[in-house]
């Protein structure tokens, strides 16, 4: 048979096609491109919080002081210095990560339940410095002023990115990119031993692992692309709320996880839809509508804990298998 | 005159931290033995606000709402056990704190759409309004009303824990509630018994607080996080380390209240950050 290179990555890569595809069609879909962005961010977050949740099994509720982190760092800099596109960027990331580091370390060194509350707390500590330090971030105002700064490569391109189709696809190839790294880490050796600290940790440590080291790993890789998807969140948003270090932030990620389906990758993207479209749509017709995210939400972890993916997965499941007592 | 400033913030920091401590010993219960951390723990301490501000505009009696109200949380706080938390026992602990977290949502979104987004204020009762002077400094009555109340019924629960047969199943079920239920133990009956005391004195502290910092819809979400800290610090399942870690988070935030009003809250969750450096299990923690 002859060998088609073209086919075998496009085998290899259905997956990542489909989503490619999904998020090229999705800003013409909905009324309008600002959703796309958002749901598309907030997919980024998801899916690293994914990596922590899903994949290593750590809960942890301090998911927006490392998105609130990436979104301030990016709010001051380009506010105060007008840096550049990248270096915003790298700093976010920078920032978001050794926050990761400290919380990871501190929060690793108990078990469970114990970690549970102590990235609460650590979420609580950092929203408090962004509430009180109103010299710095603007306190409950938030942090205004922040002009998108152009896509600009000294001596190879300067684009303006204030269309906003055009940040669209300066967040989606972020996006693209974050999603392909963690997939292959989820994928390679490293993301076994994440996996295998999931399902038991003792046997894990067992076995020779220092499972301490991988989970701090994990919390700091979860950490960059929460900040990635933060510092994109200001540069979207051109500025920065207290709530987005607050811990309704946090609450919202875990929602889109669980709501799509957790350890899943494409589950948490799909909750990301879900939960910005709906409150999207419903907002206009009622403002507590909060209230019934919290009960789909109450309903899914009672009786669809693999959330909309896993519901999908047993609906093709029961589709392709015909049932046993069918003549 | 600065040393009876210090007296007073030391006087309110102790108000305020038996606020923590009552509302971190019922949290500190369920986790020790449950194994949950319930994040709806603050709504009921909201509810109790909120049901005390409801009852004594309509009555005029602050004690009814005292009375009353701890029996209520703890009905809702039941039937929430019963119906809801129940169903996810033996499943991953996630999924019970997951639980907990939306109820907390849906609780905090269902007080706006019954009393609106807006706080209201909330005046002590008639006798116990004014101040009681002491030498030179003034007391207001109804602070030392709730801190008198509250250190009793800390004691109540101290002797209920550490005398009687219900609180010696409670403290070897924080040791490992399996074993109680291998003695023949109704496990589940007392997991329901456990979680409808917590809610009760939960109600209990909203009440008590109610007067003196008003109600509104956030409060359940911003003390949670502090009681949260009141119980890393105090340490896990400990009946005594939520007594101190209280006492220590209230006097830390009046005292630097003092020096800089803005860092109160924050100094709260860096002594935290500082206990747990030196002592990774909290000052009196049995266990992870």
């Amino acid at each position: 048979m002859k060998w088609d290179p073209w086919k075998t990555i496009f085998q290899k890569n259905l997956s990542l096609i489909f989503i490619l595809c999904i998020f090229l069609i999705l800003p013409f879909v909905l009324p309008y491109t600002a959703l796309a962005t958002e749901i598309l961010i907030f997919a980024l977050a998801t899916i690293a919080f994914d990596l922590l949740l899903g994949y290593t099994g750590i809960m942890l509720f301090c998911q927006a002081s490392f998105f609130g982190t990436g979104a301030y760092i990016t709010g001051l800099l380009i506010h105060h210095f007008h840096l550049n596109i990248f270096m915003t960027m790298g700093a976010a990331i920078l920032g978001a990560a050794f926050l990761a580091l400290l919380f990871g370390y501190m929060a690793t060194q108990r078990a469970g339940t114990y970690s549970v509350l102590l990235t609460l707390a650590f979420n609580e500590l950092i929203f408090f410095i962004a509430y009180q330090w109103k010299t710095l971030t603007g306190g409950s105002d938030g942090l205004r002023d922040i002009p998108r700064p152009n896509l600009e490569i000294p001596g190879l391109l300067n684009v303006n990115l204030f269309s906003e189709t055009r940040f669209y696809f300066f967040a989606l190839f972020f996006f693209i990119f974050s999603f392909i790294l963690i997939k292959k880490i989820t994928e390679s050796p490293f993301g076994k031993v994440l996996q295998g600290i999931r399902e038991n940790e003792t046997r894990a440590q067992a076995i020779g692992y220092n499972t301490r080291l991988f989970k701090v790993v994990a919390f700091i890789i979860g950490g960059i692309f929460m900040g990635l998807a933060g510092n994109l969140y200001a540069m979207f948003m051109n500025f920065v709320d207290i709530n987005h270090v607050a811990f309704d932030t946090s609450g919202k990620i875990v929602m889109m996880e669980l709501i799509g389906g957790m350890g899943t990758l494409f589950g948490p993207i799909l909750g990301a839809g879900i939960v910005t479209l709906a409150s999207d749509i419903a907002c206009a017709y009622w403002e507590r509508w909060l209230l019934i995210l919290g009960a789909v939400f109450v309903a899914f972890v009672l009786f669809a804990r693999g959330g909309v993916w896993g519901l999908i997965e047993n609906l093709i499941g029961w589709v392709r298998v015909p049932r046993p007592e069918k003549e | 005159m600065l040393l009876n400033l210090v007296i007073v913030q030391i006087f309110n920091g102790l108000v305020l931290g038996m606020i923590y401590v009552l509302l971190a010993m019922g949290l500190s219960i369920v986790w020790g033995m449950m194994n949950i951390i319930n994040f709806s723990h603050g709504l009921f301490f909201a509810i109790g606000a909120y049901l005390a501000y409801t009852i004594f505009s309509v009555t005029k009696n602050f004690f009814i709402g005292l009375i009353l109200i701890p029996i209520g949380t703890a009905l809702i706080g039941i039937l929430l056990e019963r119906t809801l938390l129940r169903r996810l026992y033996g499943l991953n602990i996630l999924y019970q704190i997951l639980m907990t977290f939306g109820i907390a949502l849906m609780g905090r979104e269902l007080i706006i759409i019954l009393y609106g987004p807006i706080g209201k204020s909330f005046v002590p009762p008639d006798i116990l309004s004014g101040t009681i002077s002491l030498g030179a400094l003034f007391f207001p009555t109804y602070r030392i009303f709730l801190l008198f109340v509250s250190i009793l019924l800390t004691i109540g629960m101290w002797l209920f824990i550490e005398k009687t047969k219900y609180g010696s199943i409670i403290r070897a079920g924080t040791e490992d509630s399996e074993m109680v239920s291998a003695l023949g133990i109704n496990i589940s009956r007392v997991f329901t018994l456990i979680f409808g005391l917590s809610m009760a004195i939960a109600g209990f502290s909203g009440v008590l607080s109610a007067p003196i910092r008003g109600v509104e819809p956030m409060m359940g979400e911003a003390i949670l996080g502090i009681c949260f800290a009141v119980v890393i610090i105090g340490g896990m399942g400990s009946f005594l380390g939520a007594i101190i870690g209280g006492v220590i988070v209230g006097l830390s935030q009046s005292m630097v209240a003092l020096i800089m009003p803005s860092a109160s809250i924050v100094v709260i969750f860096l002594v935290m950050a500082l206990i747990l450096l030196i002592k990774p299990r909290g000052l009196l923690g049995i266990r992870d």
